[in-house]
């Protein structure tokens, strides 16, 4: 656990299951933002994870942010910063314009 | 901290829970105390759980090595905190335990019938403390062989107790008639095609019937969350070279947005780190399990899962997992 922030408070979560190796956790991580990023700016929101400081940084277009533990607090943060739920089941992600 | 905590990681230290769950009079203490009698769960701590004041189960399970019984309200509501607090307890025990004491790996928690096992999983899963200590590991749910199909019919709980189990144990099997019991059978297989199934009598273990060919139960609605539309299991091929960290950002997001209607996810994964076993009831997620890896072949059920719910179809599924992938609709790179 981080002494200053108190990250991770609880055992990992299951989506950072399946990475046995700290190169693997890292590239994880990248590839978590990656695709965070391809799927947040359509609700007018940005992801970060620089992999220095524990958690994702979520914001907002207007510069808004705060720092999630991880992808469960993701939706629930960018459901309330943009006021709808982000449901992958959505026509956008479906459509057949996808 | 290592990132997925394991729950047969020989380094994983934590207690396994197993929830036993059923309607009132369903048959779970009868199964437990044969579990406790023939040395199957005899070194877990149980609790029993009753809503009524006076308990009685505590009588019936003479055998096991420690026992306690938690009485005057449901531990999926008024008394999840004692529940709470008792998990803690015991927990506390464990850590400071002589150091010859053997140290105990198992509880096994026998719900009240009036229980749905998901709050119960959700608060201890939520907890600080006991998510250090404790691994959820199997779900069983008895079913009353002879009432069964009553409760899948009548009972929002019930049949909402039966969806959520990992284990069906078919209990009274004997006294059930045999064409009801292979209508019972063929309904537990569609409102929860990823359990599995087995048979009791008394406690012992029990071979079924044959019920191929037999028609499942037309079920309505029963509201109550139980939903307008009917419950369907359907599988979803995530293909061979799926991208583990694109596909649990996906699977995140849905359950996040759509975890009354999934009540179900199961399947294995490949994962850099290997096989990985997944199961979610609801909005909670178990302890992803790293499984054996296999020689020669692919094992066939690899990176199938099973979607078990209402509101969606493969299709939609697909398309959708194949976007956050960043694959095209066809499966090809780009979109």
């Amino acid at each position: 656990m981080c002494s200053s922030c108190g990250f991770p408070a609880a055992p990992g979560h299951w989506t950072e299951a399946g990475t046995a190796t700290p190169h693997d956790r890292l590239r994880a991580r990248f590839r978590r933002a990656q695709v965070l990023q391809s799927i947040l700016p359509a609700y007018g929101l940005t992801a970060h994870d620089g992999a220095q400081v524990p958690g994702i940084q979520v914001g907002t277009l207007s510069g808004n942010s705060t720092i999630v533990r991880d992808l469960e607090e993701v939706w629930a943060e960018a459901e309330r910063m943009s006021g709808k739920a982000i449901d992958p089941l959505d026509p956008r992600f479906i459509g057949d314009d996808v | 901290m290592a990132a997925g905590i394991e729950a047969n990681d020989p380094a994983d230290k934590r207690m396994r829970l197993t929830l036993l769950g059923g309607f009132l009079g369903s048959g779970k203490t009868t199964w437990l105390r044969h579990q406790l009698h023939h040395g199957a769960l005899a070194d877990a701590f149980v609790v029993v759980n009753e809503a009524a004041e006076t308990a009685v189960d505590d009588a019936l399970l003479g055998q096991s090595a420690e026992l306690v019984v938690l009485a005057g309200g449901c531990a999926c509501c008024e008394a999840k905190d004692s529940l709470i607090a008792l998990l803690r307890s015991i927990c506390d025990r464990r850590v400071s335990r002589a150091a010859d004491a053997p140290l105990l790996d198992q509880i096994v928690l026998e719900t009240s019938g009036l229980a749905d096992p998901a709050p119960i999983i959700e608060a201890i899963r939520a907890d600080p403390m006991l998510v250090h200590h404790i691994v959820i590991g199997e779900i069983v749910v008895a079913v009353d062989g002879v009432y069964g199909l009553r409760h899948i019919r009548e009972e929002a709980l019930g049949r909402r107790q039966m969806e959520l189990a990992d284990r069906l144990v078919v209990t009274k099997v004997d006294e059930a008639e045999a064409g009801e019991l292979g209508r019972l059978l063929a309904t537990l297989r569609q409102i929860n095609p990823g359990a599995t199934v087995s048979g009791a009598m008394k406690g012992t273990e029990t071979a079924l019937p044959d019920h191929s060919g037999v028609a499942p139960e037309v079920l309505a609605d029963l509201g109550n969350g139980t939903g307008a539309q009917p419950i369907r299991a359907l599988k979803i091929d995530i293909g061979e070279d799926i991208d583990w960290t694109a596909f649990s950002v996906w699977l995140s997001a849905l359950i996040h947005a759509r975890g009354d209607d999934i009540l179900r996810v199961k399947g294995v994964v490949h994962t850099p780190a290997g096989r990985l076993l997944l199961q979610s009831v609801r909005r909670i997620v178990q302890s992803p399990e790293m499984l054996p890896e296999t020689r020669g072949d692919t094992p066939e059920q690899d990176n199938r899962l099973v979607f078990i719910g209402r509101g969606f179809t493969q299709a939609a599924l697909e398309r959708s997992l194949r976007h956050f992938a960043g694959l095209g609709p066809d499966g090809g790179k780009g979109s």
